[in-house]
Parts: C-alpha cells; structure tokens; sequence
C-alpha cells in the first residue's frame, strides 16, 4: 500500500469515527425534538373558551364575571348556525305535513276506534315536537295502519308516508350527522339533553383540536370500497354539497368564516396541567396524581437504596480485604447490575406482594423496595468509585492524626467523597424514576387519584411511566389526547434531565475542584 | 510516512509509585480535632483548652500521660465494638448479594410447577413444547406454551439492536478516546448521559407514536434515506481506495490520472447501482411500523451508551506506551488503533458488546410498546419488516391477565420465561467478569 492510500484509509477512518458521534447527536435531536416540542404544546397552547369553561366549572380557576361575558359573545356568534339547523329542521318537518294531514283526513273519515288510535298518535307529533319524534310517529302509524286486518284500503296513505318518510329521513340522517361533527366541535347543541360523558359536556378545548374538528365538519370523510382487489380509500366530499339549496348551505361558510370568534382561542401557559388531576380519563384536567406517584416511588426507593448503597460502597472500599467472599459479593452485584428490569418486578410481585406481603394489593411501598433493588448495584457503583476518588493522602493525614478507621470514614472520606456520592445518588434517582417494568406489577396503577404519604404504605398509585404506556396503548380514545400522552412524556423526560444536568453540575465542581 | 504526529490525547499513566501529593484541605482535618478526645488542660482562668502535643517536649503533663494510657478492659470493648461495627457493615453489603440470591430462589419457585407439575416428576411434553414450538396460547384450555416464537423475537431484535449499535457504538468510542480534543469531548460526552438517562418508556413512546406511523406512512422512503446514508460514504471511499490500487500499476507520470479515472468509473457505476436500489427500496411499503426493524433500531440507540463508554474505558486503558511504540514504528492513526490498540483492548470490547446485548434482551418497555406483540416466527426468517413478540414483552402482557388466577400453568409459564432471561443474563455476566478478568491480566493490572 503506498502513502496515499494509507493517509486515505487513516482520512476515512476518523470520518467513520466522527460519522458515528454525529449519528448518535442526531439520534438524540431527533428523539428529544418531538417529545419537547410537542410536549411543551401540553403546556403552551392556543385555548379556546372551551377550555376556560372547563377550567371555571371542574377546576374553579378564572373569575365569573369573564366567563360569562366570554359566553355570552361565543353565544351570539354561534346562534345563528342553530338558527339555520332549527329553519331546516321546520322545512323537513313542513315536508312530513302531507302525510300528517292524509292520516288526519282518514281518522277523520274512518272514524271508532281508528280515529282515537290514530289521533291519540298524532297528538304526539305536535308543533313543537322534533323531526325523530314525528318520524317516530309516522312509522308507528305506518305499523298500526298495515297491522289493520283490512290494510288494503289504506295502500294510498301507507305509499305516502312511506315515500314521505324516506325522502325526510335520508336528509334527517345527513342532519344528524352534521349535528355531530358540529357536536364534537363546539359542545352540545341548544335543545340537547346533557351527555353523560363529561367530555361530550364541552366542546374541543384546544385551537389545534378545534381546526382537525372543523375540518371534520367541513367536510365528510368515507372509505371507498368500490375497487374490491385494493384496500379501501379515503374520499372526501364537502358538507356543503349535500345540503345544497336548502337553508343549512350557507352554515358551513359561516362557521368557518366565524371560527376564531366560535373558539376564541387565546395562547395560554397553562401550568395546571402539571398541578390537576384529570378528569373522565384525561380528556381535561392535569396529571398531579401520576407526577406525584412518581415522585413518593423515587423518593421511596431512595430511601432504602441510598443507605444500603453507601454502607455496602465504605464497606467494600475501606474495610472488605480481597477475600473470596468479597469478591463473590462483588460479581453477585454485577449480576444484580445485569438482571432485566421485568424480572425484578416479577421478583417483587413474588416476594414483596405474595411471600412476605408488605401490603395486601400492589402498593407504593412495595414498587419502591423492588425499585430500591434495582437501583441498588448503581447506588453501590458510584458511590464506591467517588470513595476510591479521594486521595490518599487525605486518608494517612487523618489516621496521622490519630482518628479512627471509623471516624476516618465518617469525618474525612465521606465530607469528601460526598459530591460524588451526590452525582450518583442524582444519577440513579433519575433511573428509578423513568423506569417502568418493575413497578408494573407492584405498585402502578392506570386509573387513581392522588394519595397522601400515609397511602402510600398500601395502596397503589398512578406513575407516569406506567401511564404514559397506558394512555398510548390502552386508552379509549388515544388519538384524542395525544397532547396529554406528550405532555407526560415531556413531563418525566424533563424530570429526569434535570436530575441528569444537576448530577453533570456537580461533577463539573468537583472535577474543577480536583484539579485545583 | 505521514506528515503530521498525531497528538495524544491519552492521560499519562498512573504508575501508583509516583502519586501526585495532594493537599489536605485543613476543614476536613478540623473535623478530626474538633471530635476527637484530645487531652484538655485546665488553664489558670479557668478555662478548658485543648493540651499540644510537642514532639521535642519531654515533659508532657501527667493528666496526658494518663489518658493516653488505655485500659485494657476499654481496649477490648472497643476491639468488640469494631468487630460488631464490621459485621453490621457486612450484612448490609450481603444483602445485595441474598437480593440475587433470592430472586434466583423465587423465579424458580414460580417457574419449577410449569416444568413439574407434579411435584418431582418432569414434564417433558410441557418442556419440549415450550422449547420447541411457536403456538402461544395462554388462555386456550388446555393453554398452548410453544415459546419458541418468543426466544426467537427476542433474538431477533437483539440482533438488531446489536447491528445499530456495535459498529456505531466502537466507531464512536474510538472517536472518542483517540481523536477528539478534550474540550470537543467534553460536549459529546453529555451527549452520551443524556441517551443513556432517557426513561425506557419515553423511547417506546417516541417507538410507538413518532416512528412507527413514519414508517408506515413513508417507510420506502426512511429506508432508502438510511441505506444512502450508509451506503454512499462506503462506497465512495471503496471506489476511491480501488481507484488508487488501480493507479499503482501505472508509472509515477501517468498515475495520478490513472487513479483518477478509476475512481470516477467506479464511482459512477456504483452511483448507479445505488440509485437503482435506493428506488427499489422507496418503492417497497411496510404494512405495520411496529415492527422488529423499528425496535432494531430503538434498541440500538438505547444501548449505544453502553456500548460507547465500557468501550472508550477499554481502550483508554491500553496506555501510552503501545501508541506511542506504534506511531514511533511510522503507522498511521488508523493503523494504530486498528492493528495495536484494538487487539489490545479486544476483551474490553467484547465485555462492552455483552452489556449491549443485556441491555436490548432484557428491556421491556420498548418492546412491548413497538414490537406488534405478534407471536410469530417472520416468513422468511430475516424478515425484520413483521411484528414479532419478545420475552419481556410477553411477561409484562401477559402478567396482567395472570395475576389473577396465581397458581395456574399460564402463570407459572410466565415465571419459566423470566427464568430463562434470568440465566441468560447471568451467563453472559459470567462471560464478561471472565473476559475483563482476563483482560486485566494481559495488561498487567
């Protein structure tokens, strides 16, 4: 090989060298990019009055007096959308009038007991009814009308109720399906009864929600099946065009002319989101009870893991003499380093919850201790190389003073060794947080509120690693509320970063303070 | 030769014979006078102070002389007190080892009725059923257990992950410990904690909801950007290394343009091969993004810090001195790395690669997240395109289910599968003890 090819090949291997770090940057930019960006959309977004009712009504954040006046502008700005539903539903129901006044003109004529039957009917469908319930109407008359024994005679009235009814219903069925793509968009109609579902209480609390729901009501969306060889697709066609000609046309123009006034969206920072519990499974509110479940699982198994850690870190590095028990303490510690998270929770499932029983059902106490084992070999690791990280010099001048081998440890090396400690205590802190697979079993919960310290003893909680995977996985409706899924991620991300970069901090002092 | 000496950025060696004194910082050893029962004086005001000790005295005050002498009864005490403190001390640092103990006791508890459902006598349909075929239905009557579907899942992601990460993973640890200036290392290496500290489930999450529905969306195209990605540096610097040896048969005038022309000849044609299966590859569609390429690829990520650091730690130990003999012989950075300090740290390396696998066999999170949770073996085989279901993901699914009638097979099942992670994962720690072990003893340390 002559020099050219050698410095080629030297060239290119210190490119596949910086190829490879810039690989890992990028990886970590484009894992971090969404979960913050989107993440911070939980926290910082366009809310519509929508969200500042449901703030008021379930969270009694904001003043009346704004509410109110806040309504009554969205109110006057919405009315004239169900003015023009209300004057096609009139229109459709003036279309049924034919058929009312046939069946009218046969009571009248057939008199007895058909006359009452059908007349007690048609009291049902007054002037004030609505267009399901004279449709209901009419097919109970249709019903009644064939059951007769001698239903020939009235085929001409059955015809055009039936014709009648087909015509309205096609276009009621359309109305209806409007109604609820309006429904979703701006919460229930004047004239609906109260939903159950407290979601289906308001309408989208979010601009961006809001613009994928007005879309949805501008337009309609099917699959099309008619290519039987290929999968469906997706068509759409405009609203609009099905209510041509008739009073309901121009409401769509309207409403996305008038959108913005509808919604009011406002950029808020809203902070609740990490200070609330959540409401009809997290379609409003916050996540408190999971950042606090968190927070008692981490903080619960920093307390068994940091005393065991440190203690087992001195004994090892200034008491243990290279035996062979202490070197099968040491690989029994890398395997415990090396034991997959899942079968510590298996572990504290079968031993924790069903051997030794520390509380009857999954419990914070117990995901803390399987967490504290888990964390326990980092513990030990860290605090064991910041011990071995103090010179020796401190050591002899301590034991020249005449201290102690204890008080040598107690007074010099721990005061020194004890940013470093810090470091890895920080470090793992953030690892017994983030984790999931052992607190599956023993201590998670998808649903729950959150619970005070004393709780904690027996009774599970909700974490937010545990919910993330819920909520993204097993939650009713995950395309709903992506925002929150993001804003737990960036919830916990952020938690753990910051436990990282306060961990870096402290390195960076000591390092500096080591070099002097 | 080359031109420039390469700088080292290797610290110098720690001999332990010529240790840097470093200062006592005097409030650490104030500790040690404030506690400690020096002898006291009482002074003529009536005031206690704390007696000197001079070395060139003679006269040292009786009271002195009598505290310094201790008891023996006192001695004894105390010497009882130490031992009593050690072994307090002892238990403690054992409990991590009766933790491993324990949970290697009570997998197998849960696991050994699977086997043995009566109590002594194996089960060998059961057991050959479980190694040997793919039917995983727990919740049939009687349940089907052919996990073999699983072990092959898990196999195949790690696999996977091991692809992304071993040559990403060295390149960058080599990067890191022989190229970089320290300032410049100083920035990639948080770079490192920061993946290394991302909770499992924030990449399931990114997984499952960012780059499963890419690849589902534009899957041809992510896979066509990635092989360019990888592809077209190889190939440029193949076609420019054939280029050159192509030149060497010329003579010195005609060379470089021999070389040249090579180069570009090779190049274009493998420019064309390129596009040709760059199309092909934004032409195919992938049915479902979760999938074993997907979380390949996560697990990958997630086990490059390992990887990178227990590496770089493996190469800085190979010291200055086999460098420098290397580059002192004329041989290029590259030359070095590969020909000297690699064989050298060859053992930590391996060691680096098992804590990779570790990592990607034993996470769960990502997995049971991304992986479609199908127990399947792929057709054909290699075909990281299809869901697969892995171990953890199957003991972490199936869990939920099975936790409520504790006792039965399919809950016992699950315990079989976490004992087989668990001896897996302690042979390989095993594996890699011996080799570090061994390793060590190469280098003399």
């Amino acid at each position: 090989m002559n020099l050219h090819t050698r410095k080629l090949l030297d060239r290119s291997f210190t490119a596949a060298g910086f190829f490879a770090i810039v690989m890992m940057a990028c990886a970590l930019i484009l894992i971090l990019y969404p979960i913050i960006s989107r993440g911070l959309g939980a926290y910082i977004f366009r809310a519509t009055c929508e969200h500042r009712r449901v703030q008021f009504e379930e969270f009694q954040a904001g003043s009346r007096q704004e509410i109110e006046r806040e309504a009554a502008e969205i109110a006057a700005v919405r009315q004239p959308v169900f003015d023009m539903i209300a004057a096609h539903e009139k229109d459709l129901k003036a279309e049924l009038q034919e058929a009312f006044d046939q069946v009218r003109a046969l009571a009248a004529a057939e008199g007895g007991f058909l006359q009452r039957s059908l007349e007690r009917r048609l009291k049902r469908a007054h002037a004030d009814a609505s267009l399901e319930e004279c449709l209901a109407v009419l097919s109970d008359i249709r019903e009644s009308l064939k059951g007769q024994y001698d239903h020939e005679r009235f085929i001409g009235v059955i015809g055009v109720i039936t014709e009648r009814k087909q015509r309205v219903e096609q276009a009621a069925g359309k109305l209806s399906d409007m109604k609820h793509a309006l429904r979703d968009l701006l919460g229930p109609l004047p004239g609906d009864r109260r939903p159950e579902l407290l979601r289906s209480h308001y309408g989208q609390t979010r601009w961006d929600r809001s613009l994928h729901y007005l879309d949805k009501f501008l337009y309609r969306y099917d699959w099309d099946y008619t290519n039987a060889e290929n999968t469906g697709v997706k068509t759409r066609t405009p609203r609009a065009d099905e209510f041509r000609g008739t009073d309901l046309e121009p409401a769509f123009g309207y409403v996305r002319d008038n959108i913005e006034a509808m919604m009011q969206p406002r950029l808020t920072f809203y902070w609740r989101f990490l200070t609330t519990d959540s409401r009809d499974a997290h379609f409003f509110g916050g996540i408190w009870p999971e950042v606090l479940g968190t927070f008692y699982l981490t903080i619960g198994a920093m307390l068994f893991a940091i005393p065991m850690g440190v203690i087992a870190a001195i004994y090892l590095c200034e008491y243990a003499r290279p035996t062979k028990t202490v070197s099968l303490l040491r690989s029994c510690m890398s395997t415990l380093a090396g034991v997959p998270s899942i079968v510590f929770g298996l572990f504290g499932l079968a031993f924790f919850l069903n051997t030794v029983g520390v509380s009857d059902s999954k419990s914070v106490l117990a995901g803390s201790l399987t967490l504290a084992l888990m964390i326990l070999p980092t513990v030990i690791r860290a605090s064991e190389e910041a011990i071995l990280a103090v010179p020796f010099t401190y050591k002899e001048a301590a034991l020249g003073l005449g201290a102690g081998r204890w008080r040598t440890v107690l007074t010099v090396i721990l005061p020194a060794a004890l940013p470093g400690i810090l470091t890895g205590i920080v470090i793992s802190m953030g690892r017994a947080a983030g984790e999931t697979a052992p607190i599956i079993f023993t201590a998670a919960v998808s649903v729950g509120l959150a619970i005070s310290p004393l709780q904690a003893l027996d009774s599970p909680t909700p974490a937010l690693p545990w919910n993330i995977y819920n909520l993204c996985t097993e939650h009713e409706a995950v395309d709903e509320i992506r925002h929150v899924q993001f804003g737990m991620v960036f919830t916990l991300v952020a938690l753990v970063l910051a436990l990282n970069i306060i961990a870096i901090a402290l390195r960076a002092r000591i390092s500096r303070k080591l070099r002097g | 030769m080359p031109r420039s000496v390469p700088v080292l950025h290797t610290p110098p060696p720690n001999t332990g014979s010529t240790q840097y004194i470093q200062p006592v910082p005097c409030r650490l050893l104030r500790n040690i006078r404030r506690q400690n029962n020096w002898p006291r004086h009482t002074t003529a005001d009536g005031t206690h102070k704390r007696t000197r000790i001079r070395m060139n005295t003679v006269t040292v005050s009786t009271s002195v002389k009598q505290s310094l002498m201790m008891s023996r009864r006192a001695n004894r005490m105390q010497r009882l007190g130490q031992m009593l403190g050690q072994a307090f001390l002892f238990s403690i640092t054992s409990l991590s080892a009766i933790a491993v103990l324990f949970i290697f006791v009570f997998i197998t508890r849960d696991a050994i009725p699977f086997f043995m459902p009566d109590a002594g006598s194996f089960n060998w349909s059961n057991i050959r059923q479980f190694f040997t075929e793919t039917a995983w239905y727990p919740s049939a009557r009687p349940g089907q257990f052919g996990a073999l579907s699983l072990f092959y899942g898990s196999a195949m992601v790690t696999l996977g992950a091991v692809l992304v990460a071993v040559p990403l993973g060295i390149s960058a640890a080599v990067c890191l410990s022989d190229v970089l200036p320290f300032s410049l290392r100083q920035i990639v290496k948080p770079v490192i904690e920061i993946l290394a500290a991302i909770p499992s489930v924030a990449y399931g999450f990114f997984a499952l909801v960012v780059f499963a529905p890419l690849l589902q969306n534009s899957g041809g195209s992510v896979l066509a950007f990635g092989f360019w990605l990888v592809a077209l540096p190889v190939m440029g610097i193949a076609c420019m290394l054939a280029g050159e040896t192509v030149g060497a048969r010329f003579s010195e005038t005609r060379r470089r343009a021999a070389a040249l022309t090579a180069t570009a000849c090779l190049g274009g044609a493998s420019l064309a091969l390129l596009w040709l299966i760059g199309r092909e590859l934004s032409g195919m569609s992938i049915s479902s993004g979760a999938n074993a390429f997907n979380v390949s690829i996560i697990l990958g990520i997630m086990a490059l810090p390992t990887v990178v650091s227990v590496s770089e730690d493996a190469l800085q130990a190979v010291g200055r001195e086999l460098r420098e003999g290397s580059y002192a012989l004329g041989a290029t950075r590259a030359e070095t790395i590969i020909k000297t300090v690699m064989p050298a740290a060859i053992s930590g390396i391996l060691a680096a690669v098992i804590l990779g696998v570790m990592r990607a066999i034993g996470e769960t999170m990502v997995v049971w997240m991304a992986s479609g949770n199908a127990a399947q073996i792929p057709s054909p085989f290699y075909n990281f395109m299809e869901p697969v279901r892995t171990l953890t993901a199957t003991i972490a699914g199936d869990m939920g289910e099975a936790d409520h009638v504790t006792g039965s097979s399919r809950y016992h099942v699950l315990f079989a599968l976490a004992l087989a992670l668990l001896a897996f994962s302690f042979i390989m720690n095993l594996v890699s003890e011996a080799i570090v072990r061994r390793s060590r003893k190469k280098l003399g340390k």
